[in-house]
């Protein structure tokens, strides 16, 4: 009997150990590294003071934020309907849809911000549509717009959204909705009371992921939006690898961390009112 | 009687699923075009059609490198979060364990944190305490990054399997290898290919951990892809994205023949 109540732990220890050793320390380390004091290594708050007094710095951030808003709402406005058909839809239909959110999910941030720097460029298919220029786009077609930044990140965004939401789009049944139905209530009264609201933990949820995800983008800003529109995450990257301004980098992340960890939070906070 | 959906919202439903395909495919079909130019600049449409550029980068140690230090960091980085998170996962969910909740969390909390957090904490620490990063360090991030996708997709399995197999292979007298070896692991497979999946593919297009840990040494493919995108060049960074992307498809029709697309995302 010892052997089994060893057994579980013996299982659990490789990958607790690891998490310890290439997770929680570093995350924790460079929480931390924000308030030490360079000499003497007493706790300082001056990377923050620094930060909060900064208006590049803060513009940065108030960008990554306004972004991040505007591209999670955009992607679960999308992802919600594309959910709910796939959930209701032919199992060949079902598999298509998946493949067609799938493989841009598993190429490569890289590769997909690549294919739109092509299309957004000033020669790009992207710039010369009609009425391309109240989106802002200018010389440089949509390239250094925000509103190219945003295109291209919900593009990257969608699938997390769409795979979130279907989980618990798919798991309402169907008999309700029919009951619905018979009851005498049309099709988007049946989608508006009782659709949506058993899916409100999966939209959530979702929103939840990608506003993480979205704020902590750095990539796609960077190589569609340029350097005259810094987003919070790639300042905290250039000051890292670039300036090698390693505590004041880590003052921006705390910061970072901070807004996702709220969102989360309130979003825990608005699945339990909801019950 | 089902009543039926309203004409106009089938209709909505058909533009809604083409505009996806249109916006999801888009992008990659742009680049895999653009790999195919006859052209020495990069363009879409390609002008002229030729697989020139593959034969550029396919033999110029800019990508191959590059290439060979992705595949290895994959595949290792694959293995250790599949045998790891297996493991973890038969844990939480064969035995009861106290504080069980809490140690799922931990094991779950790399997907919450932003990997950007973790770039710049694992850079801090090596700096500071060793000799800067090198493979084995991305290996490790790469790993602990894999491991909730194999604990969600191992314990999402288990869960739906029957709990008293193992039980009554005990009772017949199976010792402990026997009862992994022709019992449980068997039952867990279908999670444990979707997780190993899961963590090739999260390592093999991670370019933020290995932008922070680059070094002039130690350059993956998505880097190598991001350093020539900031400078305008010739169509072979178009084709070995493709190549990229051809890498993913393989996996795709592997895990398909495994298991089923539909089980391993849904």
């Amino acid at each position: 009997m010892t052997i089994s109540r060893r057994e579980p732990w013996l299982l659990l220890l490789p990958a607790v150990a690891l998490l310890a050793l290439g997770f929680l320390t570093p995350v924790v380390g460079m929480l931390v590294s924000s308030v030490i004091a360079p000499e003497g290594g007493g706790v300082t708050l001056s990377n923050f003071e620094r930060l909060f007094g900064s208006e590049y710095y803060l513009g940065a951030a108030e960008r990554s934020l306004r972004l991040s808003l505007i591209q999670t709402a955009l992607a679960v406005i999308l992802a919600t309907p594309i959910a709910y058909i796939m959930s209701r839809a032919t199992s060949w239909v079902r598999t298509a849809v998946l493949v067609v959110v799938i493989l841009p999910l598993l190429t490569s941030v890289v590769v997909r911000t690549f294919g739109w720097v092509v299309l957004m460029g000033p020669a790009g298919a992207l710039s010369s549509l009609p009425g391309i220029e109240l989106l802002g786009a200018g010389s440089q077609g949509l390239l250094g717009t925000e509103a190219g930044v945003v295109i291209a990140m919900v593009q990257v965004l969608l699938p997390f959204a769409v795979l979130t939401i279907l989980g618990v789009m798919s798991s309402v049944k169907q008999e309700l909705e029919e009951a619905s139905r018979m009851l005498g209530a049309n099709f988007w009264r049946t989608l508006r009371h009782v659709v949506i609201p058993l899916s409100l933990p999966g939209i959530a949820s979702g929103a939840t992921l990608v506003f993480a995800l979205s704020v902590s983008s750095f990539i796609t800003p960077r190589l569609v939006g340029g350097v005259q529109l810094p987003v919070l995450a790639g300042t905290i990257y250039v000051d890292s690898t670039v300036g090698l301004d390693w505590p004041f980098a880590a003052a921006q992340s705390v910061l970072l961390f901070a807004g996702v960890i709220l969102v989360i939070a309130a979003t825990l906070r608005l699945g339990k009112v909801d019950r | 009687m089902v009543k039926s959906v309203p004409l106009v919202a089938k209709a909505a439903a058909v533009v809604l699923l083409a505009f996806l395909a249109l916006y999801m495919l888009v992008p990659i079909i742009v680049v895999a075009g653009a790999s195919l130019s006859e052209s020495r600049f990069l363009a879409f449409p390609p002008t002229g059609l030729s697989l020139e550029w593959y034969v550029v980068a396919l033999t110029s140690d800019v990508y191959l490198g590059p290439l060979q230090t992705s595949l290895l960091i994959a595949v290792v980085a694959a293995v250790i979060a599949a045998t790891l998170g297996t493991a973890a996962a038969l844990a939480v969910t064969r035995f009861p364990l106290p504080f069980s909740g809490a140690i799922q969390s931990f094991l779950l909390s790399p997907l919450i944190v932003p990997t950007i957090i973790m770039g710049i904490g694992t850079l801090t620490l090596v700096s500071v305490i060793g000799q800067g990063p090198d493979l084995w360090v991305l290996v490790v991030v790469h790993a602990v990054l894999g491991i909730p996708y194999v604990m969600r997709t191992v314990t999402g399995v288990m869960a739906r399997s029957d709990r008293f197999t193992e039980e009554a292979a005990r009772t017949l007298g199976a010792g402990t290898w026997s009862r992994y070896r022709f019992v449980v692991l068997p039952m867990a497979r279908p999670g444990i290919v979707a997780g190993a999946f899961f963590a090739f593919n999260i390592s093999f297009d991670d370019a933020v951990i290995a932008l922070f840990l680059r070094t002039p040494q130690l350059e993956t493919l998505p880097i190598a892809i991001y350093g020539r995108l900031e400078f305008s060049t010739d169509p072979s960074v178009a084709a070995v994205s493709t190549l990229m992307v051809l890498i993913t498809v393989v996996t795709m029709i592997a895990l398909e023949k495994a298991i089923g697309l539909g089980k391993a995302f849904v």
